[in-house]
């Protein structure tokens, strides 16, 4: 069934496109995304709990198109808000950004606030979507949290995915489940036991110094899985917040309705007073006199090659890479599951899925020329070796699981059955497997 | 929960550069007015809690840039929009003339369901400038053109003195809920017939 879900073709361009950072800062695993010019202050995009980085990859094409610099983070394997907090301030110092606009969606929002209220200077606005103030609902629906740590990770996975409406969707909020899941799949046990501790772990956000006027919120107002109290909560303490709701769009409007958001956050940008530099000295939002001739420049940039901005090379070998990517774009059109065989994808379903592809061998080799002059645009030339490790890494993660599955099943199975059918029970009414549980 | 959710009524605004759009909404939302033009740049918006029939409702008005088609921003705001008002400058004729280009515009961005009975409301602003002594499109020529367009509601405003502002907005709110509501008993029957095979694959893999 898993292998039915094929990477959709921009999401291949994707990660044709944009490099996959990984660097540890202490014990600590950060995998993250940035593109966009270096001079522009970053969007951070901190997803929630069945995210990765990698979720945000439509905002990250389309506002470094703009001339925004985003950045794009999975949520660190941490066990406490105050690591959270630290982890996150030794994070920006790792990659030397000072000053920092958050997006947030449910645990990512919740962390950007908690971030804001303890590191108030380094954070200069906040982009809230369908998230909250305090953890203890979710405790409360989460008796079994002590044993989070204990939990095998297919239950994990159960209890995230449930939490995902089921139901007739319309296609474009379908294909957002369908991605989110698809990347659920690529989050190991650790990952999935830290985010459901920090969700379930008793925190509330207190006062922030920020103003109200640095604040947008961003719902969507037809359903998702964070309760309509929790989020009223969020508007009622920030009065003076912006409010740009969307009239749909589910748990994961970035990815079903993604021009809106990005034209909310390119609005909260403008308004925060972030410039975007599609070139250098080329453009100015904020300029009120040149309107029309300026915004007809901005639009010219958007047609370019968004790694234009960061090139080194000389004109002629940017002609040549850009015709290498063109070349390997062409794939991307038939969704035949071939961005598994990327170099900096470490999807574990991916890679299963290509096994099942009879040419991927050849396939890969085509592939990894142009992710690499895609990197020496970047100035960042990843060794090979990282790939090795990365299947090496997948297997492991494998293996660990089957050896894991076995010892705790039999203990755990039973118990937690017991409290997930209470859940199913409290949160989610349309759901038709529960017999399998 | 439906009880609960409150309705997100969106509105755009179009017209030609000039004729007082973002006026009209800060008058609007924020009861000000300034003599000083500061042209839009691609497009913002403003939200306002609204009260009818002792049902609260957001309308999220989309004030949009007149001089150049705001590709800048794309054409985002137009989606799942419940009611389009079209200004135009009552002492400038060619702000008249452009109505029917910006309805086509409309019309073709935002694909609504049902384009022959999309809501549109007109605004003819500026009444109030120079005692009305300067004004070049009649009332009347307004008029005839909104009803050869399926009776489009229209008004004579002044966004400086607030001249029928508020009422033009209720107008607006009223039609747009309309239209909401529509909407709403439109689109099930779309999603179980696209959505539902699809997502039963992908959903349900526990």
């Amino acid at each position: 069934m898993k292998g039915v879900f094929s990477a959709p073709g921009d999401y291949i361009h994707f990660k044709s496109q944009v490099p996959l950072h990984k660097i540890s800062i202490g014990s600590r695993q950060w995998r993250y995304y940035e593109f966009g010019p270096k001079v522009v202050p970053p969007l951070i995009c901190l997803p929630g709990t069945p995210g990765t980085a990698d979720v945000y990859y439509k905002q990250i094409m389309s506002l470094s198109n703009k001339g925004y610099r985003v950045i794009s983070v999975d949520i660190p394997r941490v066990w406490n808000h105050h690591e959270w907090i630290q982890a996150f301030e030794k994070f920006l110092d790792a990659i030397d950004v000072h000053h920092v606009h958050l997006y947030g969606t449910s645990l990512g929002g919740f962390l950007a606030q908690l971030f804001a209220q303890h590191r108030p200077r380094r954070v200069r606005s906040l982009i809230l979507s369908n998230t909250f103030l305090d953890t203890q609902s979710f405790s409360a629906s989460m008796p079994w949290a002590p044993v989070v740590s204990w939990t095998p990770s297919f239950l994990l996975k159960r209890y995230v995915l449930i939490g995902i409406r089921d139901g007739p969707h319309e296609p474009f909020i379908a294909d957002s489940v369908d991605f989110v899941v698809s990347q659920v799949e690529t989050l190991s046990r650790e990952d999935l036991a830290s985010r459901l501790t920090l969700t379930s772990g008793a925190a509330s956000i207190g006062p922030l110094l920020l103003s109200d006027t640095f604040i947008t919120i961003m719902d969507t107002n037809d359903y998702c899985a964070i309760p309509r109290e929790l989020k009223d909560q969020v508007s009622e303490k920030y009065p003076g917040a912006r409010r740009a709701s969307l009239k749909s769009g589910g748990d994961f409007p970035f990815l079903s309705r993604p021009d809106e958001v990005n034209l909310h956050l390119q609005l909260h940008l403008r308004r925060v007073g972030v410039e975007a530099k599609p070139d250098i000295g080329l453009q100015n939002p904020r300029d009120s006199s040149g309107g029309g001739s300026s915004d007809k420049n901005k639009e010219k940039e958007d047609s370019d090659d968004p790694a234009k901005d960061q090139s080194k090379g000389s004109p002629s070998r940017d002609a040549k890479n850009k015709e290498k990517e063109g070349a390997n774009n062409d794939p991307s059109n038939d969704n035949s599951g071939e961005g598994s065989s990327n170099p900096t994808s470490e999807d574990p379903i991916h890679l299963a899925a290509s096994d099942n592809d009879g040419n991927d061998g050849s396939k890969k080799v085509n592939e990894e020329i142009p992710k690499n002059t895609a990197s020496l645009i970047c100035g960042q030339l990843k060794p090979m070796l990282l790939d090795i490790r990365v299947v090496m890494e997948t297997q492991l993660i494998l293996a660990t699981q089957a050896v894991e599955l076995t010892q705790s099943y039999s203990v755990l199975y039973l118990l937690l059955s017991l409290y997930l059918g209470n859940l199913y029970n409290t949160q989610c009414h349309s759901l038709n497997c529960r017999q399998t549980v | 929960m439906p009880a609960r959710r409150r309705t997100l009524l969106k509105v755009i605004i179009l017209g030609d550069s000039g004729v007082g759009k973002t006026s009209l909404m800060n008058q609007y939302v924020n009861k000000k007015f300034s003599n000083q033009y500061k042209a839009t740049i691609g497009a913002d918006f403003l939200t306002k809690e609204v009260q009818f029939e002792d049902r609260l409702f957001t309308l999220q008005i989309w004030d949009t840039a007149g001089q150049e088609r705001f590709q800048s921003l794309g054409v985002a705001f137009y989606r799942g929009a419940d009611c389009c008002v079209l200004v135009y400058d009552v002492n400038v004729a060619k702000s008249f003339e452009n109505l029917n280009n910006w309805r086509e515009e409309f019309l073709i961005q935002a694909s609504p369901s049902d384009p022959d009975n999309f809501p549109f409301v007109v605004l003819g602003n500026k009444v109030d400038v120079d005692g009305g002594n300067s004004r070049v499109v009649s009332e009347k020529k307004a008029r005839a053109w909104c009803a050869s367009k399926g009776n489009i509601p229209y008004f004579e405003t002044s966004a400086k003195e607030g001249l029928n502002v508020e009422e033009a907005f209720q107008v607006i709110a009223k039609n747009a809920l309309k239209s909401e509501e529509e909407e709403e008993i439109y689109l099930p029957d779309t999603i179980d017939v696209t959505g539902g095979s699809q997502q039963r694959s992908s959903g349900c893999e526990c």
